[in-house]
């Protein structure tokens, strides 16, 4: 059995999806409700792999919602993430994928240090954060989209922004040693974490956000950010592909330009169709088939029975575990999600 | 992002606490001599669990023994009047459908609200409790645990003729426990406890035990949320 601790992206966002899903006690809720509402399991999914083989998983409602963040709730924020893995723990569920800020936040407030939750000792084997196949899955994306609307990586600059966190720098790891791309653009707040990266890759210039979008060919958006950022698409190159990685969303602004080309990252399509209902809930094209790689991951270790923390920490993800786990992904059936 | 802040440290022998403490040690105390009575009377109600009751029954005596060395480690006097009334509408709803003989609102009020508010109160206790309430704290919540199980599991195989009664009980006493805890909301705060996460393991544990009774995801997110938002 495999699990995916997720969240809704806002506020009106899990207020509308408690109305849909015709819950008035949740619909009608502001955020203090929120800040107090406990997990719920509230999908039971069947994936058949591209093999044949049939697994069975639940999706575990965190109850978290960005707002927490912003508003420094933060104590609500980590009980939530705590309260949502001991809910998957308790259920009997050999592996769950912390989704959006859950593995953010499980890492950012150092919450490994909470063992013993009520009668539950947490084991922290049983949940990845899934980001060794996000990132994959965006290092696929660059190659793959990069084709299709005729950009050459090798005279192409490819902006990270977000490029210390664990998926960006990961997704620098990978493109600059599986690939000939012409230059890497970072983008992080940290500054000495960025000196590091940079260290670390042997190559990269280290910009702000403003200097770096009108340089990039290719912008990859893997920032956690509780809200998007506005664009002014007119300072972009043109052509130029934005995969953005966020969830919610790095980017606010709807980009209707015909030389910006907008892919949503860190998303995978299944070969065959998955019994769900949460993907409808956070709007994906074809929920049927659509899906967080982040998710995925969970799905392919099951599939695998590889019941361990495949993805955990920061910045551990390593070009091996990309190889291993990108072999997986194709065999059972998934593909990265493209223009 | 900004780190948690650290827990003030808190200062058990200060006037505010000990004087916060009196209260809901009293609480405690009346909470655990009302589930005495409670088991003793439900004996009448269910007496092929006689046996059963009456072991639990002498269980929620010892922890009340506990929690009054508590109070005397501190050097507070537990305001049991304070107590009584926190419990007279709980206390009232329990005797008239005893009176009645109606064993499903005696356990869902007893078995179920009862324990899980008190299971829900010792687990944030304990982790800014002083050294010698943290211990005998630890040890009653174990206890609180079976005597849930008492009640889930004469719940479950009853389930069929209970449910209806199971939610106009829930819809009767729901909204009790969250007045009752915004009453003590101050002073629980005075401990180290904030309401948020009290009532989010108070939902937590209801709603693990009304799964377990046999209610469906969609009963216990309508069921245990019943009456929160107008509290």
């Amino acid at each position: 059995m495999f699990g995916l601790i997720g969240h809704l992206t806002s506020l009106e966002h899990a207020q509308s999806v408690a109305k849909e899903l015709g819950y008035p006690e949740y619909a009608d809720q502001g955020l203090e409700f929120w800040c107090m509402a406990p997990p719920q399991i509230v999908d039971t999914i069947t994936v058949t792999s591209l093999t044949g083989q049939i697994i069975q998983g639940k999706y575990v409602e965190s109850c978290f919602l960005p707002e927490m963040l912003a508003s420094h709730r933060f104590k609500a924020a980590t009980r939530k993430i705590i309260n949502a893995m001991t809910h998957a723990q308790k259920h009997g569920i050999n592996i769950t994928a912390l989704g959006g800020f859950s593995s953010i936040i499980f890492e950012k407030f150092n919450l490994q240090q909470i063992k013993q939750i009520r009668n539950v000792t947490l084991e922290l084997k049983r949940f990845t954060t899934g980001n060794t196949h996000t990132a994959y899955i965006i290092c696929r994306q660059v190659e793959q989209a990069s084709q299709q609307m005729g950009i050459d990586l090798s005279q192409a600059t490819v902006a990270i922004c977000g490029a210390t966190g664990d998926i960006g720098s990961a997704v620098c790891r990978w493109l600059d040693a599986r690939t000939d791309v012409a230059e890497l653009l970072l983008v992080a707040r940290d500054q000495e974490r960025l000196q590091d990266l940079q260290t670390d890759l042997g190559r990269g210039k280290i910009l702000s956000l403003d200097q770096a979008l009108p340089l990039a060919d290719i912008v990859v958006w893997v920032a956690s950010m509780p809200k998007g950022v506005e664009i002014d698409s007119t300072t972009l190159k043109h052509p130029c592909l934005m995969i953005d990685g966020g969830y919610p969303k790095n980017l606010a602004t709807q980009i209707q330009h015909p030389g910006v080309s907008v892919l949503n990252g860190g998303i995978v399509e299944h070969s065959l169709d998955i019994d769900w209902r949460i993907m409808h809930i956070v709007n994906m094209n074809i929920p049927s088939r659509q899906l967080f790689a982040c998710f995925a991951e969970s799905m392919l270790l099951e599939f695998e029975q590889w019941y361990t923390n495949f993805s955990w920490g920061r910045n551990q993800i390593t070009l091996e575990n990309m190889d291993k786990i990108g072999q997986v992904s194709v065999k059972h059936g998934f593909q990265p999600l493209l223009l | 992002m900004p780190q948690l802040e650290a827990s003030p440290e808190i200062d058990f022998h200060s006037e505010t606490y000990r004087d916060a403490y009196s209260r809901i040690n009293g609480i405690v105390i009346e909470g655990e001599q009302e589930a005495h009575d409670n088991y003793i009377q439900l004996t009448e109600l269910l007496p092929q669990h006689k046996d059963e009751l009456l072991r639990l029954s002498k269980m929620e005596g010892r922890h009340k023994k506990g929690f009054e060395a508590c109070g005397r480690n501190l050097k507070v006097t537990p305001d049991l009047d304070f107590a009584r009334n926190f419990f007279a509408q709980l206390h009232h709803n329990f005797q008239s459908a005893a009176a009645e003989n109606q064993v499903v609102p005696c356990l869902l009020i007893q078995s179920l609200i009862i324990e899980c508010f008190a299971i829900a109160a010792y687990n944030i206790y304990i982790p800014v409790a002083d050294d010698f309430a943290r211990k005998i704290t630890e040890g009653v919540v174990k206890d609180e645990y079976t005597h849930l199980n008492f009640g889930e599991e004469w719940l479950k195989a009853h389930f069929a003729e209970a449910k209806a009664d199971l939610e106009a009980a829930n819809r009767q006493n729901l909204p009790i426990v969250w007045r009752m805890l915004n009453h003590v909301a101050a002073d629980a705060h005075t401990l180290g406890m904030e309401k948020e996460a009290l009532v989010e393991d108070f939902m937590i544990q209801y709603g693990e035990a009304l799964s377990n009774i046999g209610f469906t995801t969609r009963d216990i997110m309508r069921m245990s949320a019943y009456g929160l938002s107008a509290a």
